[in-house]
């Protein structure tokens, strides 16, 4: 019995991480919010009561001090700082060991919570230095003064060179201060005729959003010549450059010329505080409104997923049961029967979509796993990147999210890893923001599910690409490859273009096991890449591992079901033109295409009917036939697991029963195609 | 995994020396296989062919909703394929292959009869001159009619891939020779 209460409570407890980690990575990137601070003082508080409870007194203690943390930010004796979120994240992992807390690794834990203990309590005990004006650095000052923005106008005396001063090493120091945006004026650079090559004739007006104070600012311009004009003006007590639109009305007033520009900008500071206030009003109402939906979500239930999964099973034999109703009411005229089972066939159809929805959740699920993943490596590979989502409500089997984590994550750690440049004066000197970007997309298109990760990185070095393939043998030396043949490579096995190997990719072990991975889910992967735009790996996925819309067809006595999506058109021909067909290619709508023969591939060895159907399937950007003997129509096919002993038949993804109880093939024609292509032998 | 625990639970408390065994004929032998691996026996239904899948595997049936695979038992040990005849029957068994579940079909020429068979009196199977290789024949034992019945050890038979046929003996004498 009190085991499972204490699995109860490690069910929740986890559920309780999670959401806890969610929050920190919340905080860290909106370090006041005093909301998700409340939040995160309210999970931890239920995280200490529960394992008090059921005898985890190490997370009892552990939860205890860190609550201590967050007590004391809340009560502003404390400012959030990185420690502090590091040490938030790494107890957050080490909960989760601690939950599978054993007396045999008891000691273990115990030395790594101690460990914890002493980090905390070193942060608890730290901060009352801080009064100490002596032990504290001039820095972390700074961290307490809030954001202010400055006006500097800077016009260097015509002899400014004269001394070796540069102008562009003060402004680069301006940019160690704060965000900064500016104006290069020219106007007073005289006709060439005029021009003394040796004077400096360009001024700067720049805004600085910066923690300094006006003094800080005044010491760059320090040595400069008293010649030189030099003004700081404080224009505002908020970050004025906090966003694009502002950024851009700030840089045309920046530009106008002959008008008092101080002047102009202290007025369209008021404006824009006013806007700002106004923009945070509403950002805190919306948080309270997501705080009170999220209070009524209580309303749903916690399903154990066994029991779902329980649950489709039963509605997929309904479905499989209703077809061989519907085909008996067919094939025997009993009158009334029609009606009753072309009803149930309705109902059936509505209950197996709801049933499958229960099943999906949103990718929100798996993002933040993804963001810690950015967030630890820009550490490490000390690279600064955003991670951005989009599409975050898109919803997918649960299934498929969980066996998609792992091949997105190596997808991201290959953009932080290779795609971002590796300092942000090579990203400055490409035009584009010093901080790297990722962004993970999702959306729906017809049956599937697309995503995307994207990074605003150096890209794939094709030339790297193709020299790397040719050593390696995949490619000769005189293949002629297109753009995306060229980057198709990367899938390869045995494939990395990193020169150096690295502890987070480059081992070789790279995009082939991401694409195989996939296409165990029935999905695609493709990826493209421009020289220093960027790289985009787009994954496409069925919304459903378990059903599929296919056409039915059939080979002598065997039924095999070709999934509808990648099914284009299909033609009739006499068994003597495709017999007699030229290398193999037959035509149709104008084209000629190559098809498979599958009662040859199949091995079947009864002689052919008269008239034979081609299905064309798209298959990388062209077209392909497989040849069969007849098409039975469209069938929704409940997919099952064809089983260990047909591993090697990878052209077949699973069977389905027919109505009549019979048991049909589904194929796979991406696999089919691929493995027909690998055996084909070539003559001449 | 836990299934398979209570089996093994089962078995033993089921009798210490007394085990009941269904047997079947696969063209003039007599082979039996352990109750509690058999789940089923059905009648002969149409099988689905999977194209380019080993010989021995005959294809796939509809078993209640779920997709069971059909092995001829007869080409898994090296004989000529089945011919349905009105005794043609499919025995569903419950294998551990290499520790892991695996439902199966085996069809077989005919189902005989269940036999209590005592543990003590099984024989060993001679390891040299006989058709099939050691490991797969638990024992062999004698019915009131003085036939063999050769004890199958199925959890190993389905554990390989190959087909179980008359050249391993050859392999078997290399063996006891080095």
């Amino acid at each position: 019995m009190n085991d499972k209460f204490k699995d109860k409570f490690k069910e929740e407890a986890s559920e309780l991480i999670a959401e806890l980690e969610q929050l920190v990575l919340r905080l860290d990137q909106n370090r006041s919010d005093s909301q998700i601070i409340e939040e995160v003082f309210r999970v931890m508080h239920s995280l200490k009561g529960g394992s008090a409870m059921f005898g985890f007194d190490l997370i009892d203690k552990l939860t205890h001090l860190l609550e201590n943390i967050y007590d004391k930010i809340r009560n502003n004796e404390l400012k959030i700082n990185d420690d502090i979120l590091e040490v938030t994240l790494n107890v957050v992992d080490h909960l989760r060991n601690l939950l599978e807390e054993t007396p045999a690794n008891r000691n273990e834990l115990e030395k790594t919570n101690n460990k914890f203990i002493k980090w905390i309590e070193d942060i608890l005990s730290a901060r009352p230095k801080q009064t100490d004006p002596v032990n504290q650095g001039e820095e972390n000052l700074n961290d307490y003064r809030p954001i202010s923005t400055y006006y500097i106008a800077f016009y260097p005396s015509l002899d400014f060179f004269a001394d070796g001063s540069n102008p562009l090493f003060l402004i680069d120091d301006l940019w160690q201060l704060g965000e900064l945006i500016m104006y290069t004026d020219y106007q007073h650079i005289p006709s060439l005729q005029e021009i003394v090559p040796t004077n400096c004739y360009i001024g700067w007006k720049i805004l600085i959003a910066s923690r300094k104070g006006i003094n800080d600012l005044m010491d760059v311009f320090i040595f400069v010549n008293n010649r030189t004009r030099v003004e700081v003006h404080k224009i505002s007590e908020t970050n004025l450059l906090i966003s694009e639109p502002q950024r851009k009305i700030l840089l045309e007033t920046l530009q106008k010329k002959d008008v008092n520009t101080l002047e102009q900008l202290t007025t369209l500071a008021r404006d824009l505080e006013k806007i700002q206030e106004e923009v945070e009003e509403k950002n805190q109402r919306r948080t309270t409104q997501t705080v009170q939906t999220g209070e009524q979500a209580i309303s749903s239930i916690r399903v154990s997923s066994e029991k779902l999964d329980n649950l489709i099973n039963w509605v997929s034999e309904l479905v499989t049961i209703q077809a061989q109703l519907s085909l008996y009411a067919q094939q025997n005229h009993y009158p009334g029967l029609t009606p009753i089972a072309e009803e149930i066939e309705k109902i059936t159809r509505r209950l197996r979509d709801d049933v499958f929805s229960i099943r999906l959740i949103p990718v929100a699920n798996m993002l933040t796993r993804f963001q810690r993943l950015v967030r630890e490596l820009s550490h490490n590979l000390n690279k600064e990147v955003v991670f951005e989502t989009k599409g975050t409500e898109t919803e997918l089997d649960k299934n498929i999210i969980e066996m998609l984590a792992d091949p997105i994550m190596h997808i991201i750690r290959n953009s932080m890893d290779h795609g971002i440049e590796d300092t942000a004066e090579e990203r400055i000197r490409k035009g584009k923001s010093p901080q790297g970007k990722i962004t993970f997309n999702a959306f729906y298109s017809g049956t599937n599910v697309y995503i995307q990760i994207i990074d605003d990185g150096r890209g794939i070095d094709l030339k790297k690409v193709k020299k790397k393939a040719i050593e390696k043998g995949l490619i000769s030396h005189e293949a002629e490859l297109s753009h995306k043949e060229l980057l198709d490579l990367v899938f390869l096995p045995g494939f990395s273009t990193a020169t150096n190997v690295t502890n987070l990719s480059g081992r070789g072990v790279g995009m082939d096991v991401v694409k195989r991975k996939i296409a165990d889910l029935r999905g695609q992967v493709e990826i493209e890449s421009q020289e220093n735009v960027g790289t985009t790996v787009t994954i496409k996925l069925p919304l459903t591992l378990s059903i599929i819309d296919g056409l039915l067809v059939k080979i002598d006595n065997t039924h095999i079901v070709i999934p509808l999506n990648s099914v284009y058109k299909v033609f009739e021909y006499k068994h003597e033109y495709i017999n007699n067909a030229i290398n193999n290619l037959i035509l149709a709508d104008g084209n000629h295409i190559p098809h498979i023969y599958l009662r040859k591939y199949f091995e079947f060895t009864t002689p052919p009917p008269p008239i034979e159907r081609v299905v064309t399937i798209e298959f990388n950007d062209y077209y392909m036939g497989i040849t069969v003997d007849e098409i039975v129509g469209e069938y929704q096919a409940v997919l099952k697991p064809l089983g260990k002993f047909y591993k090697n038949q990878e052209f077949f993804s699973g069977a389905t029963i027919l109505g009549d109880g019979t048991v049909a093939l589904v194929l796979d024609p991406n696999k089919l195609i691929e493995e027909y292509a690998k055996n084909e032998v070539k003559i001449g | 995994m836990k299934a398979t625990k209570k089996t093994q639970a089962e078995e033993q408390s089921f009798s210490k020396n007394i085990q009941t065994y269904l047997s079947f004929r696969l063209d003039k032998e007599t082979f039996a296989v352990n109750v509690h691996k058999v789940l089923n026996i059905l009648e002969l239904k149409p099988i689905t062919k999977v194209p380019q899948s080993p010989p021995y595997m005959r294809g796939v049936i509809n078993l209640r909703g779920n997709v069971l695979p059909v092995i001829d038992m007869r080409v898994k040990f090296g004989m000529e394929q089945i011919q349905a005849t009105p005794d043609t029957c499919i025995i569903v068994l419950n294998v551990d292959i290499n520790g892991e579940e695996v439902m199966l079909g085996i069809l077989v020429d005919a189902v005989s009869e269940v036999l209590q068979i005592d543990e003590e009196k099984i024989e060993p199977s001679p390891s040299i001159g006989t058709r099939y290789k050691a490991e797969f024949i638990k024992g062999m034992w004698r019915d009131t009619e003085e036939t063999f019945i050769m004890l199958l050890n199925i959890d190993l038979i389905f554990s390989t891939d190959e087909i179980i046929t008359l050249q391993n003996k050859t392999e078997e004498a290399q063996e006891v020779k080095e």
